[in-house]
Parts: structure tokens; C-alpha cells; sequence
């Protein structure tokens, strides 16, 4: 070949031979630099068809524009032979520099960073390595990586081991196969489809090798490397390799791709905490910091007794505390509490006989979870963040947008929902939390979008009839439900419309904005979706549209009665471009039929120029007879309506934009009270939870008296 | 000579209401520096960085008046007597 011009390279020396086939140092002549230039051998047991699928591949990876990615310059075929002209890298490959016993930890950070990028690179464009090994890889002297043959293996359908099971190789060396063999994962030993994920468990491999010099599962033969790769759980490695480190390395080479990393992106991000970790993950207290308790002083509070009403508001810079009493028509306000701080999620928990408010705060200085026992007067900070990813996750806290209580008799168990989507879970009451793997591992996370708002999990439904059964509900990710306590979730968003996605009815990926279900018919659940009013009366299997009558079907909230399963309230707004209530009127539509139509309900409300937005968290009914919904806006106004809805009043304007409301009526003991038969003629407090419902005609007589 | 941390109002509950931190261990970078800040004080690590060990997007930290989002973030360079200042970045709405 020396002397041969391949297109308008001129072969100047033989630098390497690989399974793929021979690479030589070559000189363009046209743009005048050195360049590589890989032959693909003769022999090959490429087909024409094989042939011309290389020739795809190596196109798309040559549009492959990253530091870390070796660029392919041009692919041709001269003569019936095909050549790839890429840049021309000097380096030593990172299986020749880690042979010995492996390399530092701080260089397999370095190198392990650098790798996970390009992953991240050719995986947002669709490109799989497909054999990703440490021969593969080069490192200058100048300590920078250089990825080769993205996307350039090819499944040939080589049976190399004997019966299912195939290899990657484009080539029958043996040689070059046991070396691809290592870094194989077990999917494809079990005869699945590589993907992205494939190229993570070979990182695994390249990192654990680099560590130690030594592949992970190791065997005389191919069917011995494939049984220890199906089966074996690799030799730890200890110190001084740092435990993140190794921690990594373990979740790359998890056997079930679901189990591993998701995206190439979030190994960077673990290890790039690793190497930054000497400062962070590394260094978290063994002993828990006692959280701090803050008394605050220049703080106007409300003081609350028993048989008082509240409202808790969260605003964009902070909470405020609203008091009344069972008539709900004089408010009192404290607050704000965490001055300048968004608090998104609230919650009241009075199970167990405690008086507790739950409150997510998020400012520049991350997002906490505190709680106060005191209505307000003092609130416990965390000192090391509760709710927080572990430092394997490869992704960071950004926001808790719900708080949602456990079952009632489940008094130390709560959950929050939160951005990037996941769910958390505490059993201690508050005390520690952890990440609900079964829902993070899951393989469609990778592929949830954020929406407007970021990529959140903003609502938790649980089941009260069941105790396996919950549904949470992600913008953009759509319904999932687990009917096994977490442990593992199924997308349920049949019907459910989406005009994000070329396919108007997917699997997964619709932006749901809230759902909420009747804890008397648990099969019932309402949906508000990013366009799309839905019901499901089969526990979210299916859905049907019933957007009847209403001026758009684009909102965020959706608010059952806590008494009466069909009926819902809802605020439309005008369009995802324009999210104003329709016609600058501000309107609240309700259905008593379960969707089939839909009333507005204005009395009170602005009806000109009021071009407001309700956001998720906004709307909330409360529990007492008659029922009173409340109402904020992102131009800070609060309204009330004491008649279910009938008639509305402004409680307070001026307040920062409201995020949400939740609402309590203050017993003495919250778990089992009995409470005093609802009157018909003065409001009552009624049972949050309680499991018996007021006959329909009760019911009925008591909306004709209200 | 010790390394000096200037910490804004919102750090200083955290760290006994001071408004500056002396570092008096060995120190070469700045991640070696507010290691040692969050071993003194370790209310502080979470309200800077995220779990994955970045410093929080609108916070900006100087070694004297360089800005160390420019310099080399957590790897940069603190020498004996350096002045470092952590502040919110201005943003927000």
C-alpha cells in the first residue's frame, strides 16, 4: 500500500493493524496534513449491504464535532476498498498505558471525563460506539483523549461463540474478537439489541481496566469472558482508588442496562464529582449534622388555636401564613417566612397528633426541605440538604415541587417529587430521605423532556384503597404508576394526547400537569394534560377526553371535590403560546357529571381585562361543609369562594406570584376525632380522610341550603 | 500567612455569624480552601455546591478580584494571604 494514493491521500507508512483492518500514516495532498487512514481488509466478512452500512455509519461520525471524538475526514471507496481518512493523533492508547497496573485514580478521572463526553456527543446524535475499548482510545502527551471508530462496528451477524450469541466484530480475528469480547454487555450476550446503554457498560469496563490494568471479568476462553460477564460481579477495587470512583465504575457494569446510568452525560457528571469530590461528596459529615432551628423574630406571625382555618401560600419569594375560622370570610396574614425564597410544595401534616408544616424552599443557595411545629414561629433547617441525589446519580437537586404525605396509617411516611423528575421517599418522618430507584433506573427516564418549568415530577397520588398502588405524574414524561410499593412503574398514558411528539398518542412523553383522583373511588383520576381534559375510570389504563365545553382545554390545575367523585374544577387558560385566562375573564369551570360538561364560574371573580394564570398548586378545595376552593395567581390575588365554587371573593392582592395553597382546619387531635355531625345551616369542619361519605341527598340538600 | 474567606450575610448564620473565615491548613487550590471552609462549618457545602460537586450556578467566588469561574473554577491557584470572596452572581427577577 506505501505509495498508494487514496483519494487525494498518498500512504506514507503501515502505523497499526485492528480487527477492522490496517491503519497507515498518510499525507493529503490537497490540504496538505498528515492524516490516518484505515483500510478495511479485503477478507472481511462485510456484504455488500455491510459494506455500504459502514460507509452510513462512518458519514454520520464523521459529523462528529468534539474535542474528545477523533474526526473523521472522509470515507471512501476506491477499487472495491473501502478507507476511512480520520485525523492523524499521536498518542498512546489507553490499554498500553494502564497494561502494567493501571493508572492513577486522578488520571482515570481525567481520562474517565473526557471518554463520557464524546459518549454524550455521538449518543445525542443517535451514534453508538459499538465497541468501545481501551485500544480504542488514545491519549496525547498532552493528556488529551481521543475516541476512535464511533459507530464504525458492525452487528455482521459473525457467529463467534456458537449459538445466539454474536459479536460486534466486523472481523473473525480471534485476537481482535476476545479483546472486543470483554467489553461487551450482557444484553448482547443474551441476543438484545445493543444501545447507548451497551456503550456505558463498556465504559465501565475502560475505567475499571485503567484502574487496574486488569479487565473485570476475565476467562481462557470467549465462552469463559461471556459466562463471567453474564453472571460474575467483578472484583472490587479498593484504596487508593476513591469509593466514588469505584462507585461508578459499579453502576456502569450493572448486568440489567436499566440499572446502569442513563446517559453518557451523567457519568461525566459522577465523575466529574468524583474529581471535584475530594471537596464535596467525599467529605459529607459520617454523622449527621442536627439541623438548625431558627426562631424568627421580625417575622409578623399569626397566632393559631384550635378550630381556626388556614391557608399556607407559596410564592415566589417566600410563604405566607393566612388565618380565619370555619367562616372563612376575615384572614389574618403572616408571613412572608423565608424571605426572598421560592417555595413551591407546602404541606400540613396533622397525622399522629403532630401540627407540622412542611415547606421546600429554593434561592441561589439550593433547595431545602424545613419543617416548623409552631405554625411558623420556629422553623428546622437542615444543615446538610435532606432531599438530595446520591452522588452516583450523576445529577444534582434542582427543585421539590410537591410534598406529599403518606397513608394515614403511615404517620412517618412522607414523599416529595421533584426536578430533575424523581421521587423520594421518607420513612423516619422527615429525617432521611432516599431516591425511589425504581422510578429513576427507569429506561424511559433518559428520554423525558423538560418542559416549560424544567423537568419535574410535581405530583404524588397514592392510592388510599391499596397500599402497592401510586401514580405520579412528570412534565414531560407523562403518568407512571407502580402497583408494587416503587419498586417498579409502568408508563399509563393511553389516550392521552401529544402535541410535542410526531406521534400523537406515545407510549410516554405527554407533559401532564396534574392529575388528582377521588380517595372514595380510587379508580377515578382527572387529568389536566399540556393541552387535553381526560378521565380514567380503569386506574389510569386509559383515558378518555372530556375537555366538553370548555373554552380551552390548556390549564394546570385540577381539583376534585373531596366529597362528590364527579365533580372537578379546572381553570382553563388560553394557549401554551398565551397562558391568560381566555378572553381576559378570570373563570373557574366545574363538572358535576365527570366530564360530560363543564360550567364556568364567575360570580366575583374579574371578569375584564384579567388576564391571569392559575398555576398547578393553585387551586385547592378545602374539606369542610360547604366546601370552600381558593384560588391564586401569578399576579398575586387570592380568592376565595366559601358556596363550592358559586360565588367568589378577593382575600388578599399584592402578594408575590402564588405557586400554591394548601389548606387545613386546626383540631386537637387530627388522627380519629370524631367530629360533630355537619349542620346544614353553619359551615362545618369535615373529616380530611374520612371514609364514609354524606348520602348523595344529604349532600344534595346541603348545596340547595348553601 | 492564612487564607482569608469573605462570606456573604447569607453564609454567615451557618458559620457563627462571622463574616470572614480564616484557613490556616495547607492549602494549594481553591477546592483544598473551601474543604477545609466546610470542615470548619458544614452547613455551608450544601447552600455552594450541588451533590455533584459544582458550585452553584449564581454563585461566584474570586481569589482576589479575579473571578475563579475564569481561572480554573476549583482548581485554581490559592497562594498564601489569598483573599477569596463568595457572593450570589446579580440575577434573578
Amino acid at each position: 500500500m506505501i505509495g498508494q494514493v487514496l483519494g487525494h491521500c498518498r500512504i506514507v507508512a503501515k502505523i497499526g493493524e485492528g480487527g477492522m483492518g490496517t491503519v497507515f500514516r498518510a499525507h493529503d495532498e490537497v490540504l496538505h496534513r498528515d492524516v490516518a487512514v484505515k483500510v478495511v481488509k479485503k477478507d472481511s466478512a462485510l456484504d455488500q449491504t455491510a459494506s455500504q452500512d459502514l460507509l452510513q455509519e462512518a458519514r454520520a461520525s464523521s459529523a462528529l464535532a468534539h474535542p474528545n471524538i477523533c474526526t473523521i475526514h472522509e470515507v471512501g471507496e476506491s477499487d472495491g476498498e473501502l478507507y476511512i481518512v480520520m485525523e492523524f493523533v499521536e498518542g498512546r492508547t489507553l490499554h498500553a498505558l494502564s497494561a502494567a497496573a493501571g493508572l492513577p485514580s486522578d488520571a482515570v478521572l481525567r481520562y474517565g471525563v473526557q471518554i463520557a463526553s464524546a459518549l454524550a456527543r455521538a449518543h445525542d446524535r443517535g451514534i453508538i460506539h459499538r465497541d468501545l475499548k481501551s485500544a480504542n482510545i488514545l491519549v496525547t502527551p498532552e493528556g488529551l483523549v481521543k475516541v476512535l471508530d464511533f459507530g464504525l462496528a458492525k452487528d455482521v451477524g459473525a457467529t463467534v461463540l456458537g449459538g445466539s450469541t454474536r459479536s460486534f466484530a466486523t472481523q473473525g480475528n480471534t485476537e481482535s474478537i476476545s479483546g472486543t469480547l470483554s467489553y461487551m454487555a450482557p444484553e448482547i450476550f443474551r441476543g438484545q439489541p445493543a444501545d447507548y446503554r451497551s456503550d456505558l457498560w463498556a465504559l465501565g469496563v475502560v475505567l475499571y481496566e485503567a484502574a487496574s490494568g486488569r479487565v473485570p471479568f476475565e476467562g481462557q476462553t470467549g465462552f469463559e469472558v461471556s459466562s463471567a460477564i453474564l453472571r460474575e460481579v467483578p472484583a472490587p477495587l479498593g484504596p487508593p482508588l476513591p469509593p466514588g470512583l469505584w462507585a461508578v465504575i459499579q453502576r456502569c457494569l450493572a448486568k440489567e442496562p436499566a440499572q446502569r446510568y442513563q446517559t453518557a452525560a451523567e457519568v461525566q457528571a459522577a465523575l466529574g464529582a468524583v474529581q471535584a469530590g475530594a471537596i464535596v461528596a467525599a467529605e459529607r459529615s459520617v454523622e449527621r449534622v442536627i439541623p438548625r432551628t431558627t426562631y424568627l423574630h421580625n417575622v409578623r406571625h399569626v397566632r393559631v388555636r384550635k378550630g381556626d382555618f388556614l391557608l399556607l401560600v407559596g410564592t415566589t419569594k417566600g410563604a405566607f401564613i393566612l388565618k380565619s375560622n370555619l367562616e372563612r370570610n376575615r384572614w389574618e396574614v403572616g408571613g412572608p417566612y423565608f424571605h426572598g425564597e421560592s417555595v413551591y410544595a407546602l404541606a400540613y401534616d396533622d397525622r399522629a397528633g403532630r401540627h407540622r408544616i412542611w415547606a421546600s424552599t429554593h434561592s441561589y443557595w439550593g433547595t431545602l426541605l424545613r419543617s416548623s411545629d409552631d405554625f411558623g414561629k420556629s422553623w428546622r433547617t437542615p444543615q446538610e440538604a435532606t432531599v438530595r441525589f446520591p452522588a452516583d446519580a450523576g445529577v444534582s437537586l434542582n427543585n421539590i415541587w410537591q410534598i406529599a404525605l403518606g397513608r394515614e396509617d403511615e404517620p412517618d411516611v412522607l414523599y416529595c417529587g421533584v426536578e430533575p423528575a424523581a421521587l423520594f421517599e421518607s420513612r423516619d418522618d422527615g429525617d432521611t430521605w432516599s431516591l425511589v430507584r425504581g422510578l429513576f433506573d427507569h429506561p424511559h427516564r433518559p428520554r423525558w423532556m423538560p418542559g416549560n418549568g424544567g423537568l419535574a415530577l410535581h405530583t404524588i397520588v397514592l392510592d388510599p384503597s391499596d397500599k402497592q398502588r401510586m401514580y405520579v405524574a412528570i412534565s414531560s414524561g407523562g403518568v407512571y404508576r407502580t402497583t408494587d410499593g416503587g419498586h417498579t412503574w409502568t408508563a399509563q398514558n393511553c389516550g392521552i394526547r401529544s402535541v410535542a411528539t410526531p406521534n400523537k398518542y406515545p407510549e410516554f412523553g405527554q407533559c401532564v400537569h396534574k392529575i388528582a383522583m377521588h380517595p372514595e373511588r380510587p379508580e377515578r383520576l382527572f387529568l389536566q394534560n399540556h393541552w387535553g381534559l381526560y378521565r380514567s375510570d380503569n386506574y389510569a389504563e386509559t383515558w378518555t377526553d372530556i375537555a366538553n365545553g370548555v373554552p380551552s382545554d390548556f390549564g394546570f390545575p385540577v381539583v376534585m371535590h373531596p366529597r362528590n367523585p364527579d365533580c372537578v374544577y379546572v381553570v382553563p387558560v388560553e394557549s401554551d403560546q398565551f397562558r391568560c385566562t381566555c378572553d381576559g375573564r378570570l373563570r373557574v369551570y366545574r363538572t358535576r357529571n365527570a366530564g360530560a360538561s363543564w360550567e364556568p364560574l364567575m360570580r366575583g371573580l374579574p371578569q375584564k381585562d384579567a388576564y391571569e394564570t392559575v398555576l398547578r398548586e393553585a387551586l385547592v378545595a378545602d374539606s369542610l361543609l360547604p366546601m370552600g376552593i381558593y384560588l391564586g395567581t401569578r399576579s398575586g390575588q387570592l380568592f376565595v369562594s366559601r358556596d363550592e365554587g358559586k360565588s367568589w371573593e378577593r382575600i388578599i392582592e399584592g402578594l408575590p406570584p402564588v405557586l400554591c395553597i394548601r389548606n387545613t382546619f386546626i383540631q386537637e387531635t387530627a388522627v380519629g376525632s370524631a367530629k360533630a355531625p355537619p349542620s346544614d345551616t353553619t359551615p362545618q369542619p369535615s373529616s380530611r380522610r374520612a371514609k364514609s361519605t354524606p348520602s348523595k341527598s344529604a349532600a344534595k340538600s346541603r348545596r340547595r341550603k348553601s | 500567612m492564612p487564607v482569608t474567606i469573605h462570606l456573604p450575610g447569607a453564609l454567615r448564620e451557618f458559620a457563627d455569624g462571622r463574616a470572614s473565615v480564616e484557613i490556616t491548613d495547607p492549602v494549594t487550590t481553591l477546592a483544598d480552601v473551601l474543604a477545609a471552609l466546610w470542615r470548619l462549618y458544614p452547613a455551608i457545602r450544601d447552600r455552594m455546591a450541588t451533590e455533584q460537586g459544582q458550585v452553584r450556578e449564581h454563585i461566584n467566588i474570586f481569589i482576589g478580584d479575579e473571578l475563579t469561574r475564569y481561572t480554573g473554577g476549583l482548581m485554581s491557584a490559592v497562594t498564601t494571604g489569598s483573599e477569596i470572596t463568595i457572593l450570589p452572581a446579580v440575577s434573578g427577577g
